[in-house]
């Protein structure tokens, strides 16, 4: 389910963190299924509350070794295989090496690192962003509730009344909300 | 996933939410002052002074710098040096203190970070010009030629320093332009203007701020600091190496790599006491950038600082105790007295003398001595290069190599052209990009202030 698909959805907007964490808390715990929220600035709480976890730092690791072997590899081609030059007796396949392979495992590990990060988190330049709210990349908490099919009138009267009854200071609809 | 208990009060003045934003983003949306009009074409001259001086480098050769057969290197390798050092500050403010989990990090980074893309790109410009045939440049780059094809010599310092740099200023670049892809959304969806709305929405590449967005942000700040942090330290033993594998008497030492690293680290952060203390007062940032922090780097500044007297001790006492004449007479007949005592004395006073009135809590409270005495460490760090590079050049094994070194006006040009570079660049930045991380900030605001933080 990406961003693209159409859904509609309902939103909550919080001013105060300490507010919009307990609702986050109560909403989970009622069993009403959150699926996104919007914050000005990364909150660790909202992360536990959700049970996000991310696997970008192995993917870091992976890419690191990649860069290593690929700098290897052509290290020893070019100074090995291609064109040996002795310098002052020195073997080919020298110890110095591994400067080069330091700097160049750095190097692939942050473009891969980078490259994954837009990806997977599907942003890129000019993208144009779809905000639920005006005040979210300022001092606005939202959380978003999916509009299921099978939700009928009374369920989402129920949750934009709990929204409201959890503290939330405006309760909307807006369709295409990305869920990543 | 990255939170840690602070002590202390790092937003001063009750900011609510709303306040950091408006604070920080009134810059980019108000007319430029006429000191910053002043100041640029200021800068912009002492670029065009640069741009002549690079033309006539380029156009008749390096025979117009007042470089000869010994000392070979002169201001070209002392300001590569010098930029480069002051270039780590930006990896050390928003890197170390990124993985060491320093709060107070936040409201100084993004001008760090700044500072050392735009001081990278103007330590890269001198190997780039001091090759002399510009053209020939991608010469240093291993491709497929057809010369052999016989590649480029992976063994040698100079060729691990275009590797090094070159991927430092791409992961500093990165860095910082990741850090501030929240805040470009923030100013897309709080600016007035059209024309800004459309700018920043572009740059800001369509970031929203959900919750997953934000863990893998953060994953991938660390991701980014970690790997570079090691970046750090390799550079500038790099840079240290392409005078320690040589065999001049002052060169030759195992002390370069550390020495350097820390003698880099101490310039950056004065360079950013500097700015940020320009910064705090001209934009009235005080309440971001407090006392606090000032006296935190200049505590730092106090501790490197006898790091530094510890390495020309060392260098001293070596010279002494090794043996070896040519070691002896470059430090003792050529530093500490004969033609360069200057610099030497420069070199002592400024960096390891004068940041140890850094002890006393009312120098480091006192923002205009703090301000003078950062001038001095980057004098000081300018001295210390002149008198490694010129010193043991002009003075070598052989007498009759011996002699003296004197920068022409084209070498000064290079050097004032990529100060106006950086000044030009550094106050783009101030205009166009929020200074302070805005989002960071925010992260920061609730465990280290007691005010309110929400607009009621």
């Amino acid at each position: 389910m990406v961003g693209t698909i159409k859904n509609n959805n309902i939103f909550g907007v919080f001013d105060d963190e300490d507010v919009f964490l307990s609702a986050m808390r109560s909403m989970e715990e009622t069993g009403i299924r959150i699926k996104n929220v919007f914050t000005p600035y990364p909150i660790p709480e909202v992360f536990r509350i959700m049970g996000l976890k991310t696997r970008m730092p192995y993917a870091a690791f992976i890419y690191a070794t990649i860069g290593v072997i690929l700098t290897y590899a052509f290290l020893y081609w070019t100074s090995v295989i291609d064109y040996p030059v002795i310098i002052g007796g020195k073997p080919t396949n020298t110890l110095s090496f591994v400067i080069i392979l330091f700097v160049m495992t750095i190097n692939i590990g942050i473009v891969m690192s980078l490259v994954t990060f837009f990806i997977i988190q599907k942003l890129g330049p000019g993208k144009s962003a779809r905000i639920v709210h005006k005040g979210i990349t300022d001092d606005k908490y939202v959380i978003v509730i999916e509009k299921t099919k099978e939700m009928s009138k009374e369920d989402s009267q129920r949750i934009n009344y709990t929204l409201f009854e959890y503290g939330a200071i405006e309760v909307g609809e807006k369709e295409h909300v990305e869920n990543i | 996933m990255y939170n840690t208990k602070v002590r202390g009060v790092l937003v001063e003045g009750n900011k609510s939410y709303a306040d950091i934003t408006r604070d920080i983003i009134e810059p980019i949306e108000s007319k430029v002052p006429d000191w910053w009009k002043y100041a640029f074409i200021i800068s912009i001259g002492a670029l065009l002074f640069g741009v002549w001086a690079s033309y006539i480098t380029i156009s008749e050769g390096i025979g117009t710098w007042g470089l000869n057969n010994s000392v070979a290197w002169g201001w070209g390798i002392i300001n590569f040096v010098w930029w480069i050092g002051i270039g780590h500050a930006g990896t050390a403010f928003s890197i170390f203190l990124l993985i060491v989990r320093q709060k107070w990090r936040t409201s100084i980074n993004r001008a760090a970070e700044a500072m050392t893309v735009f001081a990278v790109l103007c330590a890269g410009l001198f190997p780039l010009i001091h090759m002399g045939r510009i053209w020939m440049a991608f010469y240093i780059m291993p491709y497929p030629n057809t010369r052999g094809p016989i590649w480029v010599n992976f063994n040698s310092p100079l060729f691990w320093d275009v590797v090094a740099i070159s991927t430092y200023l791409m992961a500093s670049a990165v860095f910082w332009y990741v850090g501030m892809i929240p805040d470009f959304a923030t100013i897309r969806d709080k600016t007035a203007s059209k024309i800004r709305k459309a700018i920043y929405g572009f740059l800001s590449f369509g970031w929203v701020g959900s919750a997953r967005g934000w863990l893998r942000f953060e994953a991938l700040a660390m991701i980014l600091g970690g790997l570079t942090a090691p970046l750090v330290i390799s550079v500038h033993s790099i840079v240290a190496m392409d005078f320690a594998t040589s065999v001049m008497p002052g060169w030759h030492t195992t002390v370069f790599p550390p020495y350097f690293v820390i003698g880099a680290i101490f310039s950056g952060f004065s360079m950013v006491l500097t700015l940020m203390i320009i910064i705090r007062t001209v934009y009235k940032y005080q309440s971001y950038v407090t006392d606090s922090h000032i006296n935190a780097i200049a505590k730092i500044l106090v501790f490197i600082s006898l790091i530094m007297g510890t390495a020309y001790s060392t260098e001293i006492f070596i010279a002494w105790y090794s043996g070896s004449e040519y070691e002896y007479y470059t430090f003792f007949n050529n530093r500490i007295s004969g033609d360069y005592t200057i610099a030497f004395y420069g070199m002592i006073i400024c960096n390891a003398i004068i940041p140890q009135l850094f002890w006393f809590k009312k120098i480091r409270k006192n923002i205009i001595l703090v301000f003078i005495i950062s001038l001095f460490v980057n004098l000081g760090m300018w001295f210390e290069r002149y008198v490694i590079v010129v010193t043991s050049l002009s003075k070598d094994y052989l007498p009759s190599n011996w002699s003296t070194y004197t920068p022409t006006v084209v070498e000064i040009g290079v050097y004032v052209g990529t100060l106006g570079l950086f000044i030009c660049g550094v106050l783009l930045f101030l205009k166009f990009i929020p200074m302070i991380a805005i989002h960071e900030v925010k992260g920061i605001l609730k465990p280290t202030s007691n005010g309110r933080y929400h607009k009621k």
